[in-house]
């Protein structure tokens, strides 16, 4: 246990008198903003919080205010507040009475890397026990002063209390005892009815700076003397850099400095050209003037065309690994004559993240052998990594690399690469500069790494009566866990995730095809659950459909053995009124998928007017077990639902002559507000069940739910996207 | 190089800078106000949005010698609290989640209350689909506006 460092504290409270508890959560752009001094600018939010920590998260004052640490990176999940809720909760702290303050990136406080829907799951019993823990020692510290066994003291709102004689202390007034005290290792935990944080809807504390310009992202960092860098890499993904006029870039004016950088996606690495000048606009000035040659001779035969037709060859040819397999396939070859096989191929493209905040970096390597960093990154303790790079020893890189966690921009998986902060670290390195690297919005787009690309080869048996009897999914795709290396030989943790494998046949299979090419791919929103789903969902629709039975209540049947499933599916028929009869002019298709711990299924509705269609109507059921804040349930469902249907319907990433064709969102659009659902309904279901994710889960079943719309509207199966909604 | 004035929040900043430069670097790197925001540089998305004598601009496809002697509004000069009645309905609907795009969000949106205090779903799809939000915070955003404007016809009444 320690205490923090007393130092400024009148400085700390003169910034949160100014704006309040509310903004505390972004300290270091007010800091900025006060502008009293370049100490204030240099200071990590975590160093003003006044108190003594009982722990790295729980920082309590004796003059009252209770700080909890806001940890894991928030790429607007709502992650921020919802560990700090988790917390409050077993602490018995109004949130309101509490400072959320966002932290740097430092091992202190354990793993801080965000991904796979992963945070809230992993660490709601671990956040409990040590809310828990730090309530029984401030109990504790109360009974030692009273003199009474710890069993007649309760805590509440901020405070322990004597159950017989009403007294009480404020925490304040026990953290100095209680910090003397060892915390238990398996506290008590309260019980889910006495919740009073947990399950409430919270209002975020960060939207105050989101609206008002004052939330700082990385973009928006900017130590004294700071250069700006722009990086030319080679279009066409792999390629060797032949030569550049360096003269001619260094000729305008403010630009200082060109150099060769190299950027390694799994282990390919490639050298690209950097620019760095007094303005990120002199950068891109001399970036213009580089006038580049590259050696790509080899790589620039790729095209989408082309990688397409080999996964479709692949999938016919091969077998591929085993995934489940259930019943007697067999069987099929003796079927009775009268039986139906349906056979289907279902692709999808590669895609881009596309983060409304395009990558950069800051870096600041210092002449004095220490290094600040600012890290708008999914993956943000990187102390270790830049120590060896820097020549810093590593017991001594949490000390000399100070890393700002700024607010993120978006991630979607892209973030967890921390390539341009490599790339921006080689470039303040060899200046000994602060320097911020920005990737231009084409260098985001076009530079991968991507979603990956698929193919999916379907099949379907059915017997003579038109009962569905076999249902075969075999995915062709690369993997992201075995790029850059030889295929491992066996089933890749990562690639079937959202493949139900619940579904009643009497015969199952989901195989996996593995697909070797140098187009980097990486994990981006619900990764594999995001073009499984759209392949199973819309092939189970057409199993149905086939079968003569309705969509929905096929999937109740079938997934009888899966009550949670059923129950999903119960409340979505009935929110949605999924059997009411519509117009001629209107259609509806349905989607379940199970991914990262949680199970969401979408109703979708769409509308043909005057000759154009529009989604008047999307209803979301989700199952995520025991939840923190329904807010943020409903708001990622809905981030969930414009996400994948930009990918159902707007631009893929498509590669020609080794490049990719789209650049800037005016050829890869966006889904924008005149095209996006005019009304989504989110509907929690109310359960025991431990936590799932909800960064994810709410994207695989939307595109699946449309496709299948637009069957029921027009009578036309998507089985390839993107598609033009207004062309079916 | 050139010297100009730019007049930003009913504030006057002197800038140094090569006149083809991007009103939004100029406003981000050189006046230091961050909130406007860098997105595509192409006016496609919207995140730079910023107010040119009261019209909604996008500040990245300006040059900064236009911008000189107009009077330009950016997020930071919308209140002093973040309590101008669309940034109130912005929180009331909790629009925000990553919240890169909404300063520009907000302040197309106040440039569309300014002209049309009541408008329709249409209007505001038509007014607010040059924004993109990859967050997909649109229904609500519709929904803040519709709060903003009856607050505002409320005050006004």
């Amino acid at each position: 246990m320690e205490a923090t460092k007393p130092i400024d504290r009148r400085k700390f409270l003169k910034i949160t008198g100014i704006s309040g508890a509310m903004f505390a959560i972004g300290f270091d752009a007010l800091a900025v903003d006060l502008n009293e001094d370049s100490i204030v600018k240099a200071m990590m939010a975590e160093d003003f919080v006044d108190g003594t920590a009982l722990n790295p998260f729980v920082i309590i004052s004796e003059e009252g205010p209770v700080t909890i640490m806001a940890t894991i990176p928030e790429l607007g999940q709502g992650i921020n507040q919802g560990i700090p809720a988790i917390i409050a909760e077993e602490l018995e702290l109004d949130l309101d009475a509490v400072n959320i303050v966002k932290s740097s990136a430092t091992r202190k406080y354990g793993r801080q890397s965000i991904g796979g829907s992963r945070n809230t799951r992993s660490l709601y019993m671990p956040m409990r026990k040590l809310g828990a823990a730090t309530r029984e020692v401030l109990i504790q510290a109360a009974a030692n002063k009273w003199g009474i066994a710890t069993e007649r003291c309760y805590a509440e709102s901020g405070s322990v209390r004597d159950k017989e004689t009403k007294r009480y202390f404020k925490y304040s007034d026990l953290v100095k005892d209680a910090a003397q005290l060892e915390m238990p290792k398996e506290p008590k935990l309260k019980a889910r009815k006495d919740f009073t944080v947990i399950g409430q809807p919270l209002k975020r504390p960060d939207l105050a700076l989101k609206v008002s310009g004052q939330a700082d992202y990385g973009m928006d960092a900017q130590p004294e003397g700071l250069l700006f860098a722009t990086i030319e890499r080679c279009p066409t993904l792999q390629g060797k850099l032949e030569s550049y006029d360096q003269d001619a870039a260094m000729s305008v004016k403010g630009v200082v400095k060109v150099m060769e950088v190299t950027r390694n996606v799994y282990g390919n690495e490639n050298v690209g050209v950097a620019v760095v000048a007094e303005s990120y606009f002199a950068a891109t000035q001399g970036r213009k003037k580089l006038n580049i040659k590259w050696d790509n001779a080899e790589f620039s035969q790729v095209s989408s065309e082309q990688l397409f037709t080999q996964m479709k060859d692949l999938g016919l040819k091969e077998d591929g690994y085993e995934h489940v397999e259930k019943g007697e396939l067999k069987a099929l070859a003796n079927l009775p004559d009268g039986h139906i096989t349906r056979v289907a191929r279902y692709d999808q493209p590669y895609l881009s993240h596309t983060c409304m905040e395009p990558m950069n970096a800051t870096v600041h390597v210092k002449a004095d052998g220490t290094c600040e960093v600012w890290a708008p990154s999914q993956s943000p303790q990187v102390q270790r990594q830049f120590a060896k790079l820097l020549g810093i020893p590593e017991n001594e890189a949490e000390d000399k690399i100070k890393v700002h966690l700024p607010y993120l921009g978006g991630g979607f998986g892209r973030r967890s690469m921390n390539d341009s902060l490599l790339e921006c670290l080689q470039l303040s390195k060899a200046m000994t500069k602060p320097v911020k690297l920005i990737w231009s919005r084409e260098d985001d787009t076009t530079q991968g790494p991507f979603r990956q690309g698929t193919v999916h080869l379907m099949r379907a048996d059915f017997d003579e009566n038109k009962k569905p009897v076999a249902f075969q999914h075999k995915m062709v795709s690369q993997a992201i866990t075995t790029q850059g290396r030889p295929s491992r030989g066996r089933l890749p943790f990562e690639v079937m995730e959202g493949i139900n494998t619940h579904y009643e046949f009497e015969a199952f299979s989901s195989r996996f095809v593995e697909f070797k090419s140098q187009i980097p791919i990486h994990w981006w929103r619900s990764v594999f659950a995001s073009t499984n789903g759209f392949a199973h969902e819309g092939f189970i629709d057409e199993v149905a459909i086939e079968a003569g039975e309705d969509p929905l209540q096929f999937r109740k049947d079938r997934l009888k053995s899966e009550p949670r499933f059923v129950k999903v599916l119960e409340r979505l028929e009935k929110e949605s009124g999924w059997n009411n009869k519509l117009p001629d002019n209107e259609g509806k298709g349905v989607a379940i998928v199970e991914s990262f711990g949680t199970i969401v299924a979408h109703a979708l509705f769409l509308k043909k007017e005057d000759g154009k269609i529009s989604i008047p109507r999307v209803v979301s059921v989700v199952d995520c077990g025991v939840y923190i804040n329904p807010n943020q349930v409903e708001a990622q469902t809905e981030s969930n639902i414009v996400y994948g249907l930009t990918a159902a319907m707007k631009d893929p990433i498509s590669f020609k002559n080794g490049a990719a064709e789209q650049a800037n969102f005016d050829t890869y659009r966006m889904l924008r507000m005149n095209e996006s659902p005019k009304s989504i309904e989110v509907h929690i279901m109310e359960n025991d069940e431990a936590p799932g994710g909800m960064g994810e889960p709410g994207l695989p079943p939307i595109a699946p739910a449309l496709a299948n719309a637009v069957y029921n509207l027009t009578g036309k199966r998507i089985r390839s996207l993107p598609f033009d909604l207004q062309k079916v | 190089m050139a010297k100009f004035t730019l007049s930003i929040n009913q504030r006057d900043y002197e800038v140094d800078a090569d006149p083809q430069t991007p009103l939004l670097w100029v406003i981000r790197d050189e006046v230091g106000l961050t909130g406007t925001k860098y997105g595509c540089g192409i006016a496609q998305c919207g995140a730079c949005t910023i107010h040119l004598n009261g019209n909604p601009i996008r500040s990245c496809s300006i040059p900064v010698a236009a911008a000189s002697g107009q009077k330009l509004t950016t997020i930071e000069g919308l209140s002093e609290s973040a309590d101008h009645p669309v940034q109130k309905a912005w929180i009331e609907a909790q629009v925000p989640q990553c919240g890169y795009c909404q300063s520009g969000q907000i302040m197309s949106a106040v440039a569309l209350l300014n002209r049309n205090p009541k408008p329709t779903d249409e209007d505001i799809d038509n007014a607010m689909s040059g924004n993109i939000c990859r967050c997909g915070t649109y229904t609500r955003i519709r929904k803040a506006i519709h709060h903003a404007s009856k607050e505002i016809s409320n005050g006004s009444n």
